[in-house]
């Protein structure tokens, strides 16, 4: 996993969604109880890395949002550089 | 007490909207299918993925030559053509018997945008901004307009409003407050609505089309105001009746901030709570105008609603006049009951337009056998009609009209209600600072079984908001649970909302474009997201508004959870008084002139909120609660003035007072102390002395809370209410009174007894 990607999500996570920070690891279910987003929060995620890293999220598929790891590997695999 | 409860009749309408200027040319363009919505003008939506906006073609200076923001300005237009269309004679009136009661969503943002974008730009930002920017500002500019002395009040339930507002003339009517109200809504088109929406993708790309693709809504702009008044009043002045206002229905969903239960549950229980509140039967009434916005997540919910409340009546009307005049937020339920009202008049419907002939047969298996109104307006003789509203925070709210005069049982129930809870969060001053600050951190939360993952997506006001009506609950000893959701309400009051959450946002907006806005943040950006937040924690399901109105809203909001108590809507109300203070507002009052040494030269800021809740005498014994106080009796006065205008005369408090000493039943020499409001704020200040020098001439014990606590605005009004409810024990007299003030000559006044 790219640290520098996923401290980069981490970051965007904590100011656009306001999720306290000692609570978020790379592996925290981010739509589970604990993190507890929604579909709205979905949403700021897509333009959050639209914006960071230029790569659209719209319409892929669930198993990408699970946590941070995967987001980071989602972008990892569709960023172009 | 009368067996049957006061007819409230409509005698005057008007509207404004992008289908036209006036009534009759809204109404000739919806009733044939003519959409006012077109390419938005407004502002630049180049970037945006949609175009579409349904705006009133007059400039504010078209209006009204004064200067108000845009959305006071559209309801001067719409009230100024209701009053002449009653026919009402001002100046043969007493004019402290005509309030004005207005919905709301997004109050002045139109003069937000404009602050902050000059400050962005390099511009000096103009004070007076400032003044326009609180949605509390609107009723008070619109009765000073007018010269109206009455009780005003800004309902601020985002999209459910308008309706609520219209309910709220109602009960105020039939409590005996007034005899008339001007009561409506009203909404200027906005770059917050539009971002928000847009971020949220909730935007139809092309011209909304209600129960149709669903995908999406327009967002228009309007006023629509009713002037309803007491049937004795209408009949005394010989004016003429457009129809009798029956009953409404107020619940909340408790479920989520912006999407309706997927379920129905709390819009079918707002139906019924209007049907029982009317005395009908839902068999009856002849047409819907409906929510119908065009999101697909409302359009299910509230095809399932209807289908399971109406299912199989062909013969029932439904429509969504919003595919034609566009989503008008918090004026969306007064514009659409003139268009009701419209329907009964000409005896027909106006459609939902958009459809093609596939689109109309889909719609006929979707319906469950109602008879929606498609693309053309269709005869019927409406002889009882209903409004429906749903909002963000999972607000609903029903009305029904009726062309014949119904008698309506007399429910009103006189027996005490008792103050058995309080939860107060009040600021404390770090040392060196210059205001006093809540603690709000995550840790207070813990200790209430508040999770991280719920807290993370309120703002400081729903922060504050959430915090009190917990301790509240708490210390009343209440678990809501499915036996008593839906017996249980709340009223929020505050004078200035969630400002901070509405600044950051439309700072955002203006940095970033408005295809850049928040979809995390924009919920939080209603008034009243704070009570939705509360109501989908705690569970509680019953009566659910916000009202903005000045500081006083903080006792104003007690008052209007005793009434809620007192026509039967609920057994246990949480009334409740806050106001935020970050930095964003600090510099705002700052900017104002009105900050200073808390003594002689201005305020001390703070912050707060006080949740404080009434009981029923007889939930009240069924629970064995304890009680602080009994409230004994509560008045509203107003002498028009300014909105900017602090203190005035002392008039409209002499007032205030002596009628809540009426109300209770006893004479001004039985209190012993009175609760006040001094600040610092000097001309104010001297209105309380004078006032309680006039009527208590041999001198009275005053205390102030904001010594303690800062000037922490509808926060304060409450928490003065609770202190003089704690201290009541401890007091040598059977009674208090805790009194308030409002900008805009508004003071309240609450008489609390010894329980």
């Amino acid at each position: 996993m790219n640290e520098e990607i996923a401290a980069k999500i981490k970051k965007m996570l904590v100011e656009r969604l306001r999720i306290p920070e000692d609570e978020l690891e790379y592996d925290s279910e981010l739509f589970g109880e604990d993190i507890g987003l929604d579909s709205i929060d979905s949403i700021e995620i897509i333009v959050g890395l639209e914006d960071l890293f230029g790569v659209d999220m719209s319409g892929s598929g669930k198993e990408n949002f699970q946590s941070i790891r995967t987001l980071t590997q989602y972008v990892e695999e569709h960023k172009e550089d | 007490m009368s067996d049957s409860i006061k007819r409230c009749v409509v005698t005057g309408l008007g509207l404004v909207c992008a289908l036209g200027d006036d009534a009759a040319s809204c109404a000739a363009s919806a009733f044939s299918g003519k959409s006012g919505i077109k390419d938005v003008e407004s502002f630049d939506t180049a970037n945006c993925y949609s175009h579409k906006g349904a705006e009133v073609a007059l400039t504010d200076e078209q209006l009204c030559s004064e200067k108000y923001d845009r959305t006071t300005l559209l309801c001067i237009k719409a009230a100024g053509e209701a009053l002449a269309d009653s026919g009402i004679d001002l100046g043969n009136e007493d004019r402290t018997k005509i309030g004005v009661i207005l919905g709301t969503c997004i109050g002045g943002a139109a003069s937000i945008d404009k602050y902050y974008t000059d400050s962005f730009e390099g511009r000096p930002a103009d004070k007076e901004d400032i003044k326009r920017m609180p949605a509390s500002a609107i009723a008070n500019n619109v009765a000073y307009h007018f010269g109206l002395d009455g009780i005003t009040a800004n309902i601020v339930n985002a999209c459910a409003a308008g309706t609520m507002s219209l309910a709220g003339a109602c009960d105020m009517i039939r409590a005996g407050k007034a005899d008339v109200f001007v009561a409506g809504g009203c909404d200027s088109f906005s770059s917050l609505a539009y971002a928000g929406f847009h971020a949220l993708h909730a935007l139809s790309e092309d011209v909304c089309s209600p129960f149709n693709h669903s995908n999406g809504i327009t967002i228009g702009e309007g006023s629509g105001v009713l002037i309803i008044e007491s049937y004795e009043h209408a009949a005394a002045r010989g004016a003429k009746i457009y129809c009798d206002v029956l009953g409404a229905g107020v619940s909340s969903d408790a479920y989520h901030i912006t999407a309706p239960r997927p379920d129905g549950e709390g819009q079918m229980s707002a139906i019924r709570r209007a049907a029982f509140n009317s005395g009908v039967d839902l068999s009856e009434i002849d047409y819907i105008n409906a929510h119908g916005t065009g999101t697909s997540k409302n359009d299910e919910a509230e095809f399932l609603s209807l289908r399971t409340l109406f299912g199989n009546r062909p013969d029932l009307a439904v429509s969504s006049t919003k595919s034609m005049n566009g989503h008008c937020l918090g004026a969306a339920g007064s514009i659409e009951a003139v268009l009701t009202i419209e329907a009964m008049n000409r005896g027909e419907v106006p459609p939902t337009t958009g459809y093609s002939s596939d689109d109309i047969e889909a719609l006929r298996e979707k319906s469950g056998g109602i008879g929606f109104v498609a693309n053309d307006k269709q005869a019927k003789d409406v002889k009882l009609a209903m409004s429906n509203s749903f909002a963000f925070g999972g607000n609903n709210a029903s009305i029904i009209f009726s062309k014949e005069p119904r008698e309506i049982k007399n429910v009103r129930n006189t027996d005490p209600i008792y103050i058995t809870g309080i939860g107060e969060v009040t600021g404390t001053k770090a040392e060196g600072a210059s205001d006093f600050r809540a603690d709000v951190s995550p840790e207070v939360f813990k200790q209430h079984e508040v999770k991280t993952a719920f807290l993370r997506k309120l703002d400081r006001f729903s922060e504050l908001v959430l915090l009190s009506g917990i301790v509240a609950l708490e210390d009343a000893g209440i678990k809501v649970d499915d036996t008593n959701a839906d017996d249980i309400g709340i009223v929020i009051g505050t004078s200035d909302g969630p400002i901070t959450e509405i600044v950051n946002f439309q700072k955002l907006v203006i940095e970033k474009g408005i295809e850049n806005g928040s979809a995390f943040m924009f919920p939080n950006t209603v008034y009243n997201a704070a009570g939705g937040y509360l109501s989908i924690f705690t569970g509680i399901k019953g009566y659910n508004i916000t009202v903005a109105n000045g500081f006083q809203a903080g006792l104003q909001s007690v008052m209007n959870a005793c009434e809620a108590i007192r026509r039967g809507d609920e057994n246990v109300m949480l009334a409740n008084g806050t106001d935020e203070l970050t930095d964003i507002e600090a510099e705002l009052y700052k900017n104002l002139g009105f900050t200073g040494n808390g003594k002689d030269t201005g305020v001390v800021l703070g912050e707060g909120s006080v949740t404080l809740i009434l009981e029923s005498s007889k939930a009240a014994a069924e629970r064995g609660s304890k009680k602080y106080a009994q409230v004994a009796g509560y008045s509203i006065a107003r002498h028009s003035a300014p909105y900017d205008e602090i203190g005035g005369t002392d008039e409209a408090l002499v007032r205030a007072i002596e009628e809540a000493v009426s109300d209770a039943g006893i004479r001004a020499g039985d209190i012993k102390t009175v609760y006040g409001f001094a600040n610092g704020i000097k001309s104010l200040d001297d209105v309380l002395d004078r006032a309680v020098s006039r009527i208590w001439k041999d001198g009275i014990e005053v205390k102030n809370v904001r010594s303690e606590s800062g000037e922490a605005r509808a926060a304060s009004a409450a928490l003065s209410l609770a202190k003089a409810a704690k201290e009541m024990d401890a007091s040598e007299g059977d009674y208090s009174i805790a009194v308030s003030f409002g900008a805009g000559g508004i003071y309240s006044a609450i008489v609390l007894k010894k329980a």
